[in-house]
């Protein structure tokens, strides 16, 4: 199963270490992580995305709230929250494959960042499985360069 | 008011009069601070990890965050065995390592070492200082998390600087502590410790399982009375022996790989398993699935992630020791056992020990008895690692004093330092550590820092030439080829003795053991006992 999990950490330095080096150290596989800083500049957020069994999932949060700068974890259902990414992501084209390539942005909500003699920087933001897609649909361009942010999530209501 | 000083400071509002630790130029200012605060002593051992295990010796005693002090680079890094082995045992340390200044941190610089990081799954929690002002609240909370919920070892690491610079507000050393992440729960959940007394009335044949955590949580007292007062039976793991004393009507022994047959029998039909305190760590509980799946288990633990780990438990319940057994000895239990006790009683009486032991030199199993029987009531035992622990576990006669090991990472070398620290958290109690001749000679330069405290520590050493237990693993496994595993006839223990004006005594055969035990017992000084053993004994 997939443990979505919203953790507010301390943000001082060593705090995402620790919380990588949990996992590496427990064996507990990270899907993605995405951190950054919330309203309040002593408090970051981290969404945390595992894939595991649920007792592994159950000991990801155990574990996760035993740590110290751990302010607060939450399991988001994937059914009641919104999680989006966001990708970079540099294609290469020729002139028969620059119009198709056009169209499928449009097709999918893409952004064109920009544009070079042989390649075309979109951006696309949407939920992580679209992202995949998206992601996919573009391998038989020729990929250049991907940069994913990892999702964030945040609990509906 | 410098940061040095106040670091002594911060110590001495805590309460401590002895920390344990060697200087080194990057905590050079702490020690010019301690120089002029002779209220705390210093205990100089000769070698860092020594540090660290007298300091779990003496806190294990005492009850209470013990300190240990290294500079930086090689001082401290060479504790970071005694901080993995309190941090598997869940003992709370105090762990002060100097540290280069800090605008050369990250510069690689003559003895420097990224302890944080290097400590990170070593420690409950650490800090890295940067600044001086902050000194008294990352005291104040280091103690704090040391010494609450599940306990364990702190790091302080201080660059030099730090501890040379003034404050810049007068020292004032915080009451209370604000961690937002940390509020450990203590109250058991109401509702599951209801489900915990509906499952004990369903069961007739309940069974306890106590572990380190129970005597960490200073819960013997309590354990004891519940069991007493609803005839419920228990085991222990290696950690939890003391609970109650082995000659207790309901104790049935240490369960697993090195326990008592009749422990695990007793395990393998009971209906309900109470764990308490405990990590069901492999070698107490070698297949967890398969007891999940054929009993009720309660888990009892003050550290949540502990429940669910390696046995998903019927009924979790996470808190306290004394709370929840406090709430459970109020609790209407009205199980009989009657017939469940019989049961055990014959268990323990038909189970018949297949070991051999050799004729030849002293036997293990009547050296650990006999010893611990002419020990005094509340002695202390102090056992190390290898076959010497597995005999002492199996074999020691638990009155009313203190087994210490280290059951979670078996650290050869453990036992003589934390004597050391055992000895002088508790100067008027008999203190014996018991280790082979290979664990003996991890910590034998500690001589020197019995010698020049005067602490009257007794050293008993099983001496069979060989690091015995790693040899009886070849034996069984690998057909004897014995690799690696040959320590000789070295040290001449009696030379050392002399060496380091303690006294000797020698016993290599059963005939002579009781003599010399006495007189070993008796010798008002720190002493050396070797007992001669045959290296033909298994412990299985």
């Amino acid at each position: 199963m997939k443990g979505i999990f919203s953790v507010l950490v301390e943000n001082k330095d060593g705090v995402l270490s620790q919380i990588a080096g949990l996992f590496s150290r427990r064996g507990f596989n990270i899907d993605s992580l995405a951190v950054g800083e919330t309203d309040k500049h002593d408090i970051s957020s981290m969404t945390i995305v595992s894939t595991a069994d649920q007792r592994t999932i159950d000991q990801i949060e155990k574990h996760l709230n035993k740590k110290m700068d751990v302010i607060k974890v939450r399991r988001l259902e994937e059914a009641k929250a919104v999680s989006l990414e966001m990708m970079l992501i540099k294609v290469s084209y020729t002139a028969q494959t620059r119009s198709s390539l056009i169209e499928l942005c449009s097709v999918m909500g893409a952004k064109i960042m920009h544009i070079s003699a042989k390649s075309i920087m979109i951006e696309i933001h949407n939920t992580p499985d679209v992202v995949g897609e998206f992601l996919e649909l573009l391998k038989s361009f020729g990929i250049l360069e991907v940069q994913r942010t990892g999702t964030i999530s945040m609990a509906k209501g | 008011m410098n940061g040095a000083q106040a670091m002594v400071e911060c110590l001495k509002a805590e309460g401590i009069t002895r920390i344990f630790g060697i200087p080194g130029v990057a905590i050079a200012p702490f020690y010019e601070a301690l120089y002029e605060n002779p209220q705390i002593e210093h205990v100089l051992v000769r070698q860092e990890q020594a540090a660290g295990h007298a300091a779990s010796g003496y806190a294990r005693i005492t009850r209470r965050p013990a300190v240990c002090v290294t500079s930086s680079g090689p001082g401290a890094t060479n504790l970071i065995t005694a901080l993995a082995t309190a941090n598997a045992d869940s003992i709370p340390l105090i762990a002060i390592t100097g540290q280069v200044d800090s605008s050369l941190l990250g510069h690689d610089v003559f003895q420097e070492a990224d302890m944080r990081g290097a400590t990170e799954s070593f420690v409950k929690y650490s800090y890295l200082v940067k600044n001086v002002n902050d000194i008294p609240r990352v005291f104040k909370e280091a103690f704090h998390i040391a010494s609450t919920g599940r306990m364990g070892p702190v790091l302080i690491d201080i660059p030099c600087d730090v501890q040379r610079m003034e404050l810049s507000k007068a020292f004032r050393y915080p009451e209370e502590v604000k961690i937002r992440g940390y509020k450990p729960s203590v109250m058991g959940n109401g509702q599951q410790l209801t489900k915990v007394i509906a499952a004990i009335n369903r069961s007739k044949r309940p069974l306890i399982c106590a572990g380190g955590g129970v005597i960490l949580g200073n819960g013997e007292e309590v354990v004891r009375a519940f069991c007493e007062k609803n005839s419920i039976p228990l085991v222990s793991t290696m950690m939890g022996i003391g609970t109650v004393a082995k000659a207790h009507p309901l104790y049935f022994g240490m369960l697993g790989n090195n326990g008592k047959p009749y422990a695990n029998k007793a395990v393998a039909n009971a209906d309900l398993l109470m764990i308490v305190g405990a990590r069901v760590a492999d070698r107490a509980v070698p297949k967890p699935e398969k007891l999940e799946r054929r009993l009720t288990v309660i888990h009892i633990d003050i550290d949540s992630a502990e429940i669910g780990k390696m046995l998903g438990p019927t009924i979790p319940l996470v808190g306290d020791i004394r709370h929840i057994f406090d709430a459970l000895l109020e609790a209407d239990i009205h199980t009989d056992t009657s017939e469940w006790l019989e049961e055990l009683e014959e268990f323990k009486h038909t189970t018949v020990d297949h070991r051999v032991f050799s004729d030849r030199l002293v036997n293990p199993m009547t050296l650990v008895q006999t010893l611990s029987e002419k020990m005094d009531d509340d002695a202390v035992y102090v056992a190390d690692v290898g076959q010497n622990q597995l005999w002492s576990a199996d074999n020691y006669v638990m009155k009313n004093g203190r087994f210490l090991t280290t059951g979670g990472m078996g650290t050869m070398g453990y036992s003589i330092p934390a004597a050391i620290g055992a000895k002088m958290a508790d100067p008027e109690r008999q203190v014996v550590a018991v280790c082979g001749d290979g664990a003996f000679q991890m910590s034998m330069f500690e001589l020197a820092t019995i010698a020049v405290s005067k602490a009257a520590v007794k050293i008993l050493v099983l001496r069979n030439e060989y690091l015995g237990l790693v040899r009886e693993h070849q034996e069984k496994v690998y057909e004897g080829h014995y690799s690696g595993v040959r320590l000789y006839s070295y040290p001449h223990f009696d030379k050392l003795a002399q060496a380091y004006d303690m006294e000797y005594f020698h016993a290599d055969s059963n005939d002579t053991l009781d003599a010399e035990l006495d007189r070993f017992l008796a010798c008002p000084n720190a002493a050396i006992m070797v007992c001669d053993v045959d290296s033909a004994n298994n412990t299985k």
